[in-house]
Parts: C-alpha cells; structure tokens; sequence
C-alpha cells in the first residue's frame, strides 16, 4: 500500500508540476494569484516530505501533519479567490462570494472546528477531527456558493467550474476517509495512504484540464462610463427595486 | 458506527449537488436561446404599478361580498389575485435578477471602486432577496390582501389602565 501512495504522491507531483509550468508560463497565475501561490507552496511541501520520508522517516509524520493543516487553512483564501473571480463582473454582487465566505467560516470557525481543538485530546485524533471539520466547512461553503450562482443563473466558465469541481472532489473523498481513519485507526491508515493521495490527483488533473487555457467570463466593452457612475447607477438601480417592494410592504 | 455512514452519506451528497448544479448549469447555458426572452416588464413605468396596485387592492372582493353579497366569486377573486401577485412577485424578482446579472462594462484604466460602496451594493441585493422571499410567503399564506408588516396595534391593550404617556420634561422644554 506505502508503495502505490508513494507513486501517486509522485504522480501528484508530474500533475502539479504540469499545471504550475502552464500556468506560470501562460501568465494565467495574475488571474488567479492565491491559487498559484497555494500550488507552488503543495510542490514543495510536497516534494519537501517526499524526500523526509527517505531521509528521516521519523520525522515523517510530524512534518506532513504540520504542511497538511497549514494548507487546508490557505485552502479557505483559494475559494475566497474562485468566489471573487465569478463574481467579479456583476456590481451588484461582487461581494457576496467573500461575504458568504466570511459568514459561513467564521460561523462554523466558532461553533464546529475550534472545539475540536481545545479538548485535551490524543494529537493524532485531534488533527483529524481538526481536518475533518474544515473540510466540511469548506463543503458547506461550496454548496451555498453553487446554490447562490444557480439562483441568479451565473455563468460558471471552464476555469472556475473546473477548480470547484477539483476541490469538491477533494472533499468529498476526505469527509468519507477522516471518520474511518478516527474510527478504525491504523487498520485504515493504510487504505488512507492511497485514497488520501488518489483522491489529490484526481483533484489535480481536472484542475490541470480546466486551466490549460484561462477563458475570461465577461469581454468588457467600452461605454465611455466609469466604475464610478456605473456602481451609481447599479445603486439607484437597487434601491428602485427595493422601493418599489416596499411599497407593497408598508401597505 | 452510525457517524461514519453520516459522514459518507454526506461526501456522496456533496459530490451529486455538486456533479448536478454544474451540469445543469451547463445545459441551461447552451440552451439558453435570446429569442425566446419575454422580456422583463420596466418597473419604473406607471402601467406595471398601477397593475400591481390593483392587484393588492382589496375593495374589489370587499365589495363583491359586503355590497352584492356574493361570498363565493368574492373568494373565487381573492384566489385569482393570489395567484397573479405570487406572479407579480416572481416576475419582480425576475427582473431584479436579471439587473444584477448585468455585466460591469468599463473604459479602460478607469479607477477602482471603494469597497464599502461594493458592501453596500451588496447589502441592498441581500434586503430585497429577503424582502421578496418575506413577501412570497405572507402572499402564499395569507393571500395579497394580508398586512405585509405585523400591526403593533394590540400593543396598546397591554399597558395598564388609565396609565398615559407623559411627555418628558425635556420635550415640553423644547417645545
């Protein structure tokens, strides 16, 4: 089992590798930055325990565990991005990604990932939990982001499509391992050797297909107006909207 | 043992929102034809609101049962109206849609927008997101003759008997 990990972990690394070079040479990562930036941080982290685990296997353990937390928390900024990026060119709600991100992690933060933190637990145990609750969050925040772009019918484009599918997968894969792995220990950690790095391909390489060309949404075309009058204009737009439902309230 | 099938359950969920939004997604955009577009009504012209106004107007059944005492097509009317308004509503939030889906379109080099202009953009889409879904309810439950906004009316049985508000000392002060 260690020797199939090891060789999709290596193919993780041919994936990423490929998607970094694309993109870096493309000039696709001044679209997405925080991505990029997360991407070249698992190379090497990546890389970077690949060679510990030959070097110093008792240090293994400690150094994935500490690399894996710091990512699943950079992980929170990426989809910030990915929202920002969809809503980008509509005025009105070029906020609400962010916003939604904020409200639903901080919410979750507090009520779901910090107490499994604090209780003085096994360490092992409680970075599971720890990863399992994020990943939820990060579920969570998924699904309201594809309910709230369904319900004001929002083109999704290739790029951001396919890097959220990349991380739903991802998820999903770690909200069924995480549990298993608590409940049945090292019987499981084998098969976690596997599915852990499988399921991080797989997430890979269909963020490698859907960025091997970076698609913009919108083409602006020139109005001769600028973001000034047009955010004014989108408000008196809104507030028209809201009046004239008002009315019908104060009735 | 039952938390690990939740948690299955859940991830398999997930992923079938997932896999379902998007390619439903997918097939609404290339289905997507300009033509067949009805066309969203102009809320600012007097017609539609004129329209609305009548539709929320309730002299038209009051009249039908008190006046002509005809109780059966007075609630036949009110079911009819029910339903234009939950029309009207929904047509009302079709239009707000497809404003904020109306892609920002600039000069080029033109200055960014402050952010607190954008939270307030923000905040006045999530109000009548609220407001509309609010509305839809009462309309739906209540029908469109319904007081939108709770009466605070009864509050006034709740004070004590012969206990009247005083001005203060500061308001007869001033005036």
């Amino acid at each position: 089992m260690r020797v199939q990990g090891l060789a999709l972990t290596l193919c993780v690394l041919i994936a990423e590798g490929t998607l970094l070079y694309r993109g870096l040479r493309g000039g696709f990562a001044k679209f997405y930055p925080l991505f990029y930036t997360y991407l070249i941080y698992d190379f090497t982290t990546t890389a970077g325990v690949f060679a510990i685990y030959w070097l110093w296997p008792s240090l293994h353990a400690s150094a994935y565990w500490l690399c894996f937390v710091l990512s699943i928390v950079v992980e929170f900024a990426v989809l910030v991005e990915i929202s920002d990026h969809i809503f980008q060119p509509y005025l009105a709600i070029r906020s609400l990604g962010r916003a939604l991100a904020i409200a639903i992690s901080g919410l979750l933060a507090v009520i779901y990932v910090f107490p499994a933190i604090f209780p003085p637990n096994q360490m092992r145990k409680a970075l599971l939990d720890f990863a399992l609750r994020t990943s939820l969050t990060k579920a969570v925040l998924l699904a309201v982001l594809f309910l709230v772009i369904r319900h004001f019918k929002i083109k999704l484009g290739r790029n951001s499509a396919g890097l959220f599918l990349g991380f739903s997968i991802y998820l999903a894969v770690n909200i069924a391992n995480f549990p298993m792995e608590k409940r049945f220990g090292d019987h499981y950690a084998h098969v976690l050797w596997v599915a852990s790095p499988a399921a991080y391909l797989v997430c890979v390489v269909v963020w490698t297909l859907a960025l091997w060309k970076v698609m913009p949404l919108v083409v602006a075309s020139s109005t001769g107006r600028t973001r000034e009058e047009q955010s004014e204009q989108a408000a008196l737009g809104l507030v028209r909207f809201n009046n004239t439902l008002s009315r019908f309230l104060h009735k | 043992m039952s938390a690990l099938i939740i948690y299955a359950a859940f991830a398999i969920c997930f992923l079938v929102l997932v896999l379902v939004l998007l390619t439903r997604g997918r097939t609404h955009e290339s289905s997507a034809c300009p033509e067949q577009d009805t066309g969203t009504p102009d809320f600012s012209e007097d017609r539609w609101l004129n329209l609305s106004e009548r539709i929320f107007d309730p002299e038209d059944a009051r009249w039908l049962r008190e006046e002509l005492a005809f109780p059966v097509l007075a609630d036949s009317l009110s079911e009819s109206r029910k339903q234009l308004a939950i029309r009207w509503l929904k047509t009302l939030q079709g239009a707000f849609t497809e404003f904020v889906r109306a892609p920002e379109m600039l000069t080029d080099g033109s200055p960014e927008v402050d952010s607190s202009q954008s939270w307030r953009l923000l905040w006045l889409t999530v109000r009548f997101q609220m407001l509309i879904v609010y509305a839809l309810m009462v309309v739906r439950l209540f029908g469109p003759y319904h007081r939108l906004i709770p009466s605070f009316g009864w509050m006034q049985y709740l004070r004590p008997q012969g206990l009247q508000l005083q001005p203060s000392p500061l308001a007869r002060h001033m005036r």
